[in-house]
């Protein structure tokens, strides 16, 4: 039995996504995760409940508009932080994340990250494009954040896919007790898990956790034989030394016994800080320079060779093998 | 040798079809002509002398048509047509180039324009001098000296006589004042100054008899007239002029045999003194002879269209299924082992860089609409069922595929037409070509265009052999004369008139109909209330109902006027010998002599209409957000002072077409079904009916300069929609769900009953179609789009990055080819309107 009325948060229902697993697919992103990923491009998604994105540049002015100050229970306090005749931020501290705001904001300059769904509300949804999975071998992936944050709400959702025959990818950090794992497996049929660092402190540097319980879950989900591509998010001068590719190699060839589908070098794009700031988040890479575009490309082609020596399924990209 | 046998998609297919394996990829986003990219060196050195090549306007053909007017002022109108391209035919200067293996020019040399004064002259006069063709900033030409004066000795004869004139006065006030020459939301134009073209000769019959087997069709006519002892009507004049046309053809290709002979005699080099005498001894032969080989075949089917431009002025004179009427010459030219596969590519490649002899002058102001220079709508239809419903994929469909990716011109205009059981193998060379990104190919659905074609009353074996026309068309080649052309209807200034009490909506002084109507205070349309008159939503669609009924009868009126007009003044004698039923039944195409007879015309705007009505039937009738009044003075003020209604209207919050959004998605079915009810099975004055279509080729962006701000947050002047397309305006774009969702608004719609056809253009970033995964996406896209009854769609790939940096250095793109709709050009020739709108489609990128 599945409970269709379970429900958990949301930032967003993305039709006909083609990079996050085989063919054309529906992704559902949940909102929250363990990790802080310095480069983290879904910051968005970090905080585990609902909150609101601040766009100044789409902001058509108090003098003109102000509905959302007029709306503002608060409006007394100055929760809403303006300048300029923008409104610019919100004083997170003194917002009671009523939304009202949002509500009246007809220009989208203030938006809610994050919506109450129900399962049955998500598949629904999902639903629309059954003819698409079904023509190119797509199917639902779960991404996030770390879906299993919210791992009982996710549960339910590959249950239910299971229950129309939907294919379901689980794209997780496997930052999470192997209990969890164990648990939604059974629903899923295919895994996307990042290695960002092989080194454990600097995996704590850049993400605030260590990898030993990433590692270990990683290796225990290979040899069950589940269906698993890995991530490596490519970032010049954090992770794209040849050691820590070396090191990566061995664990997949070693450890997993190259029992993965196809290991993912993705080029990190750098996200500027708009997003961030929108969040009131402070953003790691905000002084960080991607090298020259041919440089770059040449450095990931490079490492994918690296990984390719090893017998490993190496691709520059996210072109994701049929399902 | 055998013909390719369809396989399925697991088989390994060890054999390429035609000269390359079927999955052959071209690098992805590089629709770049003139970067040698055909295997043949010759076809290379053509298309790069072809581009070389100047576009420039032509006299001969204005004034030997003009002499032979004069000089047979007496005879009957048909005979004086007939005479008048024979004089063509027999005088105009004719030439071969090097490299040339199939002769033929437009009555001009290469990428010379011919005049057709008998259509339309004061405009060619009014440019010539007050608006140089040089002087544009896209479509140019370039016109000598002595082209110009003799253009110029014309005019005083051509004053009152052509048809365009004819049209106009003919009009009354109220027929005009919705047309281009009025407040401009429908337009005729296109028929007003120009042919109808819009048809497919009958070339299998062609093919089988020759011009002798057409000639003595005709003969055994008139003797069968002359022992019923009625000689001297309209019946004999018609077979008369039939002969005089077709005799007139005939001799023009015995001139290119001559002229090849002559030329052979003092060629050099032994091999091209060789090829010379190939074509004198084809189009010899031709000129009388059914062909015997695929060269012979294709110098017919070349000059025969030619010929065809010459007489009708028209644009989409149509090839049709090209694969299907080649394929015996082809088989049998392998099977006698002197021709190669190589061969026979090189020749279709240089038959489809002849395509790009033909050009039309428009005018200036239809080139804001319809720009670009080819002839428009030479179109190829490869693929598809067969008339007994069997697949009838063949390897010259392959080997058409190859040649548009090896020559890149943008033309012919190329439909490949898919169904329940197209061959994997066709499915993965037609996407391989469309990410090259030339918009070439287009894809059809036969399991919708077919029931369409059933709808509009044609047999069941002529719906399976359709052809597309054009554009998007759907037509039945050899027996249709279609007027596949005929209007392009703003439907969103039905809403705006439907809101506005029958006013429009910025009425003012800028309006080429002030004095007759704003400042005497009267309205455009019939008075059908004010939206704060309104007490619900259905009003508002009663308003827009009965609006749409009083203009669809305007828009009717004048194009049966229209009609008339060209059946009196310019019958299509030569024209008529290559249709069914025209010889058969006495009957000139233009006047119902072909078996189907259809008027064609468009509606055109159809997110727009749909966005506008769902902001006012959310935001005025259920929320009651704002107030009519409100929406009407922000529209009039063009949203200046009402930013959050703007910012509203085009955000999220208010239900947008194209979003699998039923509640936007059910008022665009209301929309396109008020239009379609109104147009459908309305008689037409040839013996045939009306089929509406939903599309707007680029008439979505002459349709927005002339409409003022519209309730889905369009600002003035701005483009409509474009086709089945989702709204993008300034503000951004109103579909925000991805390309599943717009398949399932679109074909929320009712394309069968669309019979005249419908398009929904796709833009994708060329990032999101690479590799495998990327050409299996896109097959499964267009394969659900069809299995959901969609008709037709096309493809841009190209990145926004790419368009803005060819703006800023058009030098650098010139041959950079974009789809517009319905048909590809190059980018930078493209109006600005057109350009911007290309670029604001919504760009989807899968992830």
């Amino acid at each position: 039995m599945t409970d269709r009325m379970a429900r958990g948060y949301v930032t967003n229902i993305q039709r006909f996504t083609v990079h996050d697993g085989p063919g054309i697919r529906t992704g559902v992103f949940l909102k929250g995760c363990p990790l802080r990923c310095r480069w983290c491009s879904n910051p968005e998604n970090i905080r585990p409940y609902p909150e609101v994105g601040v766009y100044p540049d789409r902001c058509i002015g108090i003098d003109r508009c102000g509905f959302c100050l007029s709306a503002c229970p608060e409006k007394k306090t100055g929760v809403l932080i303006t300048e300029n005749n923008l409104v610019t931020a919100i004083n997170r501290d003194g917002c009671a994340r009523c939304f009202s705001c949002a509500g009246a904001c007809p220009a989208n300059a203030l938006i809610v990250w994050g919506k109450l769904y129900t399962v049955r509300e998500i598949i629904e949804e999902v639903l629309e494009d059954l003819p698409f999975y079904a023509k190119s071998g797509g199917g639902v992936t779960l991404s996030g954040g770390d879906p299993l944050t919210q791992w009982e709400f996710s549960l339910e959702i590959l249950k239910e896919c299971r229950k129309h025959g939907i294919h379901t990818c689980l794209e997780t950090e496997q930052h999470v007790s192997p209990q969890i794992l164990k648990t939604v497996y059974p629903y899923v049929d295919m895994v996307i898990t990042d290695i960002k660092h092989m080194d454990s402190q600097k995996h704590r540097e850049y993400t605030g956790a260590g990898n030993e319980l990433i590692l270990r879950n990683i290796a225990e989900t290979a040899k069950t034989g589940m269906p698993l591509i890995i991530r490596i998010p490519v970032i010049p001068g954090h992770n794209d030394n040849p050691e820590n590719i070396e090191a990566t190699a061995r664990f997949i060839t070693g450890t997993l016994e190259t029992r993965v589908r196809q290991v993912q070098l993705l080029p990190y794009r750098p996200l500027g800080t708009e997003k961030y700031h929108s969040l009131g988040l402070p953003y790691g890479m905000e002084n960080f320079r991607l090298p020259e575009r041919e440089v770059w490309e040449k450095s990931i082609l490079s490492l994918a060779g690296q990984l390719k020596k090893y017998g490993i399924p190496a691709v520059a990209g996210s072109s994701s093998p049929a399902g | 040798m055998g013909v390719f046998k369809v396989t399925s998609q697991s088989t390994v297919q060890e054999k390429p079809i035609g000269i390359i394996p079927f999955d052959h990829e071209w690098p992805v986003s590089d629709g770049h002509m003139g970067k040698n990219t055909s295997p043949f060196p010759r076809v290379n050195r053509f298309i790069n002398r072809v581009l070389e090549t100047e576009f420039t306007v032509d006299h001969q053909r204005a004034i030997l048509v003009t002499e032979a007017y004069e000089k047979y002022e007496h005879e009957p109108q048909i005979i004086r047509c007939a005479l008048a391209l024979a004089n063509v035919l027999d005088n105009v200067e004719i030439s071969l180039t090097e490299d040339e293996l199939i002769a033929g020019e437009m009555a001009a040399p290469m990428k010379a324009a011919p005049i057709f004064p008998e259509h339309s002259y004061n405009w060619v006069m009014d440019e010539m001098k007050n608006h140089p063709w040089h002087k544009r900033l896209h479509d140019r030409y370039y016109i000598s000296r002595l082209s110009a004066k003799k253009l110029k000795s014309i005019e005083s004869y051509w004053k009152g006589k052509s048809i365009d004139e004819a049209i106009i006065s003919e009009l009354s006030d109220d027929e005009l004042k919705g047309t281009n020459v009025g407040r401009g939301f429908y337009l005729l134009n296109l028929y007003m100054y120009g042919g109808i073209g819009h048809v497919q000769a009958n070339y299998e019959k062609l093919f089988a008899g020759g011009f002798y087997g057409l000639k003595q069709d005709i003969l055994q006519k008139l003797e069968h007239l002359e022992q019923k002892g009625e000689p001297g009507g309209a019946e004999e004049n018609f077979y008369r002029a039939e002969l005089i046309t077709l005799e007139a053809a005939m001799r023009y290709f015995r001139r290119y045999a001559a002229l090849a002979v002559k030329m052979a005699e003092q060629e050099k080099s032994p091999h091209r003194k060789q090829e010379l005498y190939l074509i004198a001894d084809n189009c010899r032969w031709v000129s009388t002879n059914p062909p015997r080989t695929f060269h012979e075949a294709l110098q017919l089917l070349y000059l025969a269209t030619t010929i065809l431009l010459i007489e009708t002025n028209g644009h989409s004179v149509s090839i049709g299924r090209f694969d299907q009427l080649m394929e015996p010459f082809y088989r049998s030219d392998i099977a006698g082992g002197e021709t190669t596969k190589e061969e026979i590519q090189e020749l279709i490649e240089i038959y489809f860089i002849k395509h790009l002899w033909w050009t039309k002058l428009r005018d200036r102001l239809t080139v804001i609409a319809n720009s670009g220079r080819g002839m428009g709508g030479d179109s190829i239809t490869l693929g598809g069922i067969d008339s007994e419903g069997i697949d009838a994929t063949n390897d010259l469909t392959f080997m058409c595929l190859d040649a548009i990716a090896h020559t890149r011109s943008g033309v012919p205009w190329i439909a490949v037409r898919w169904h329940e059981h197209t061959p994997w193998e066709l499915k993965v060379k037609t996407v391989n070509v469309i990410r090259i990104g030339t918009g070439q190919p287009k894809v059809f659905n036969d399991r919708a265009a077919i029931p369409a074609s059933l709808r509009a009353g044609r047999t069941l074996e002529d719906s399976r052999n359709y052809h597309v026309v054009g554009c998007v068309e759907i037509d039945s080649g050899g027996k249709e004369y279609g007027w596949h052309d005929a209007a392009y209807f703003n439907i969103a200034k039905i809403l705006e008139l439907a809101i506005n009490d029958g006013r429009c909506i910025g009425c003012g002084e800028h309006c080429n109909r002030w004095e007759v109507c704003g400042e005497l205070g009267a309205r455009l349309g019939p008075q059908t209330g004010k939206l704060a008159d309104f007490s619900s939503f259905d009003q508002v669609m009663a308003a827009y109902n009965r609006q749409m009924e009083y203009w669809v009868d305007l828009m009717v009126r004048g194009i049966e006027i229209m009609d008339k007009i060209h059946q009196r003044l310019k019958p299509l004698p030569f024209l008529s010998t290559l249709i069914d039923d025209c010889t058969e039944k006495g009957i000139d195409v233009s006047a119902g002599g072909a078996r189907y007879n259809f008027t064609g015309p468009q509606a055109v705007g159809v997110g727009t209409t749909a966005d506008g009505m769902a902001a006012i039937k959310q935001l005025v009738f259920e929320e009651k957000k704002i107030t009519a009044d409100r929406l009407l003075n922000a529209l009039e003020n063009n949203w200046v002072g009402d930013e959050p209604l703007y910012a509203l209207v085009n955000s999220d919050k208010v239900h947008h077409y194209g979003n699998d959004d039923l509640y936007a998605d059910e008022l665009a079915r209301f929309a396109t079904d008020t239009y379609c009810r109104h147009v459908e099975n309305r008689p037409n004055c040839r013996g045939g009916k009306y089929l509406p279509g939903i599309y707007s080729v680029s008439a979505n962006t002459a349709l927005g300069l002339t409409q003022w701000a519209s309730a889905d947050g369009r600002v003035a002047l701005e483009p409509v929609s474009d086709c089945l397309g989702p709204v993008h305006t300034r503000a951004g774009s109103h579909d925000t769900k991805g390309p599943s969702a717009i398949v399932r608004s679109v074909t929320r719609l009712d394309h069968i009953r669309a019979a005249n056809g419908t398009l929904l253009n796709w833009k994708f970033s060329p990032s999101c179609v690479t590799g495998e995964t990327g050409r299996n996406n896109l097959i499964a896209l267009i394969d659900v789009y069809f299995d959901l009854k969609g008709m037709h769609s096309q493809f841009n790939i190209v990145s926004r990055e790419t368009l803005e940096r060819a703006l800023e250095n058009p030098e650098q793109y010139r041959y950079l080819l974009v789809r517009v709709a319905g048909y590809s050009a190059f980018f930078v020739e493209l109006s600005k309107p057109l350009q911007y709108d290309i670029m604001g489609r919504t760009e989807l990128s899968f992830d």
